[in-house]
Formats: structure tokens, C-alpha cells, sequence
């Protein structure tokens, strides 16, 4: 059981959680050309790149990840690699999830990465624990994500409707370059966000197993606390019979 | 022990799925069909549609250059062939060749199509042996395109009009 437990683990902090970093990483810049249908791979912007450090910083402060255990001097070489890998795999996906959510050109791009970046400049000021942080980043990418694939899509494709009408009227004379993308686009971005979103769910604050030790002596622990707890309900069931 | 294993497989998995993905970035691909192609490309196992070559090389022989053109590019989709690009130019040269102009367009694109020639040709020169051409070598191709692109008095000559197309 113990060997199986450790097995999987390993499974998923070694190949899982990285082959889900990278595949949210390749898919957070891919376009699909409304036109043609053809492919556009889009790679991270310098902004992204600014982004994904700023959320970084933010996962080490909120203790998502403990770095001084992830990479570390008394750690074997291995250990190391692997880790830094994962942590590298982190740093792209999280690159390219901004990427995903970013209008590609234009006044939108620059007014989501002004907003990003204050978004995450002042959450670098706030107190935050790992659960907190995590529900932060779901709802800061979803809202970007409706921002982007529903309303601006929606505002900018060919057959726009009311919505269109309204912003055209509203932004007259104000050039928004929204390049068009074919709705998978959408979908790509939608699934590139969960897988990265699921990736952060895996990481472990502190990769390092349980040594066996440590196990041992938690299992004595709850052996311990069962019993004291029988004896207790034992002593409250005594106290209760009528003499 | 097989956590050990694991963590070397998984440290090799992360390194070639992520050369994958910086390739996957770096080539483009613009459908599932081209990333195949580039994965010939990088394997070494290239090689043209022959039977399209042959194809365009028939509707170049009776000045259909366009339609040339476009078998040639379904003939060598990944743009790796110097034979196939060395024809490509020419077939741009022919078309965009004129008495008393030349289609600057057509030149340009043309001299696009002989540059990818000679840097995929290893030594550098590249020679076609076809009866039915003029210039043989792909150094004389480029010559000519990059003279019909260039501005110059000699336009003005008046004698330009008894000039043969190649």
C-alpha cells in the first residue's frame, strides 16, 4: 500500500504535474485563424514574462511553494534538476496563461497588462496564505477569460449583433485593433486555463516526501489519539449508566 | 529505488516534451499536416512529392507558371528542396519577365524563392541541367532577377525593347 502511495506520487510530481505545466504552456499561445483555420502560435510577450514573475513571487510569499525546499544545497543533484524543471515548467505555464487571456494587439492589450500588473503589484502588499492565493488567480484569470473570449470576441466578430453596435457607437474614433480568431480559440484558452489551474491544485508547497520517520511516528500519534478517544467515549458511557 | 527511476524518466520527459514545444514555436506549424512535414524535416526523411514536380515542371514547359508555381509548393510544402525552389524562381522570373517592364513583385518574390535555393544547397552551387532553360546555375537566376529589380538609366534605353526573355 505504502509502496503504491509512494509510486503514485512520485508519478505525479516528476511527469504529471510538469507534462500538464507544459501542455497549459503550449497551449496558452495557440490562436486558430478565423479565416483559414490555420494554427498561429503566438509567443509569450515581454509583458507575460513580467507577469508570471510578479505571480511567482506571490506563490513563494503565500507559501504555495516552499522554495528553500524545492531547490536546495543538501539536496541530491537529481532533486534538484527535477525540481527546477517543474518550477520552470510553472513559469511558462503561467507566462503563457497570461498570454491565453491578453488581447493579442491594440489599446486592450496594454489596458489588461496595466490591470494585471496592478492587480498583482498590490497583492505583493497584501497577506495571502496558499488556499486564498489559489482562488485569487482562479478568479482573476476567469474574469480576464470572459473579458477576452466572450465579450471582446463577441464585440469584435463579424456578425456582432446589438453588443457590437453599442461598443462601435460607444468607442467611435478610438482605433481597438482586436485581431479575429476562429471560436476555438476560445475553447483552446479554456482548456489551457484548467490544465493550468489544475497543475497549481497538484504542487505541493514542499516536494520532498514524508521520511519514513516522520511516518512512523504520525502513525503512532493517531494509534495514540484513538485510543485516549475510545477511552474517553468509554468513560463518558460509564459516567452515564445509572447506579 | 524506483522513486529514483521515475524521477530520471520523468527529468528526460520534461526536457524533450519542452524541446518540443520551443520547436513547435520556433517552426510555426500552421496545421497538423505541416507540423508532420517539419517532423520529416528534422528526422532527415524529407523528400518531395515527385509526382507534382513533374506536374509543374510540364505546366512551366507550356508557360502555365502560375499554376506551376502552386504544384511546385504542394510539391515541396516545407520549402527544403533547392531543385524545387530553383524552378520556383524561375517560373517567377518567366511570368513577371516583360518588353518593356518587369513585375517588381513577381522579381522579388522570385528572388526569395532562389536565396532558400542556394542556402539549402551545401555547396553553395547550384546547378540545373534542363535543356529547356538558359540559365542553368542558380548564381546567373538571382543575377537577373536582382538587375530587373533594380532601378537604373539603362531602363531608359530604348533598346531594352529587342531584349529575349531567358
Amino acid at each position: 500500500m505504502k509502496t503504491y502511495a509512494e509510486r503514485n506520487r512520485a508519478l505525479l510530481h516528476f511527469i504529471a504535474v510538469p507534462t500538464i505545466l507544459l501542455t497549459a504552456g503550449l497551449l496558452g499561445g495557440l490562436r486558430i485563424d478565423a479565416q483559414t483555420r490555420q494554427f498561429i502560435f503566438i509567443a509569450p510577450p515581454l509583458v507575460t514574462l513580467v507577469l508570471a514573475i510578479l505571480l511567482g513571487s506571490l506563490f513563494v510569499r503565500a507559501g504555495a511553494i516552499d522554495l528553500s525546499r524545492w531547490v536546495a544545497i543538501e539536496q541530491p543533484t537529481l532533486n534538484n534538476l527535477s525540481h527546477l524543471l517543474t518550477l520552470l515548467s510553472l513559469f511558462f505555464a503561467t507566462a503563457q496563461a497570461f498570454n491565453s487571456v491578453l488581447p493579442e494587439s491594440g489599446l486592450l492589450h496594454w489596458m489588461f497588462s496595466f490591470f494585471f500588473l496592478w492587480t498583482l503589484w498590490t497583492n505583493q502588499f497584501s497577506n495571502f496564505d496558499a488556499r486564498r492565493l489559489l482562488k485569487s488567480i482562479m478568479v482573476l484569470f476567469g474574469t480576464a477569460f470572459v473579458f477576452k473570449h466572450l465579450l471582446v470576441s463577441a464585440l469584435y466578430a463579424p456578425d456582432g449583433g446589438l453588443l457590437r453596435t453599442i461598443a462601435s457607437t460607444l468607442l467611435k474614433g478610438i482605433s481597438i485593433d482586436v485581431p479575429a480568431f476562429a471560436p476555438a480559440t476560445g475553447y483552446v484558452s479554456f482548456f489551457a486555463l484548467i490544465l493550468y489551474v489544475s497543475g497549481l491544485l497538484l504542487i505541493a508547497p514542499n516536494p520532498s516526501p514524508p521520511d519514513e520517520s516522520s511516518v512512523d511516528k504520525l502513525a503512532v500519534r493517531e494509534e495514540m489519539l484513538s485510543e485516549s478517544s475510545n477511552q474517553s467515549s468509554g468513560v463518558e458511557l460509564n459516567d452515564t449508566v445509572p447506579k | 529505488m524506483q522513486r529514483k527511476f521515475i524521477q530520471i524518466i520523468g527529468v528526460i520527459w520534461t526536457l524533450l516534451y519542452a524541446s518540443v514545444i520551443i520547436w513547435i514555436y520556433a517552426t510555426e506549424p500552421r496545421s497538423f499536416k505541416e507540423v508532420a512535414t517539419n517532423t520529416q524535416v528534422a528526422a532527415g526523411t524529407y523528400e518531395i512529392n515527385q509526382e507534382k514536380f513533374d506536374n509543374g515542371l510540364n505546366l512551366f514547359r507550356r508557360d502555365q507558371f502560375r499554376a506551376a508555381r502552386d504544384e511546385w509548393a504542394g510539391a515541396d510544402p516545407a520549402q527544403r528542396d533547392p531543385r524545387t525552389q530553383f524552378y520556383i524562381a524561375y517560373a517567377c522570373y518567366r511570368e513577371g519577365w516583360g518588353r518593356v517592364y518587369y513585375d517588381d513583385a513577381l522579381f522579388r518574390e522570385g528572388l526569395a524563392a532562389v536565396d532558400r535555393a542556394i542556402n539549402l544547397n551545401p555547396n553553395g552551387t547550384l546547378s540545373v541541367d534542363d535543356p529547356n532553360l538558359q540559365m542553368h546555375t542558380a548564381a546567373e537566376l538571382k543575377a537577373e532577377l536582382e538587375q530587373g529589380t533594380e532601378t537604373s538609366w539603362r531602363d531608359l534605353n530604348p533598346m531594352k525593347l529587342f531584349r529575349t526573355r531567358k
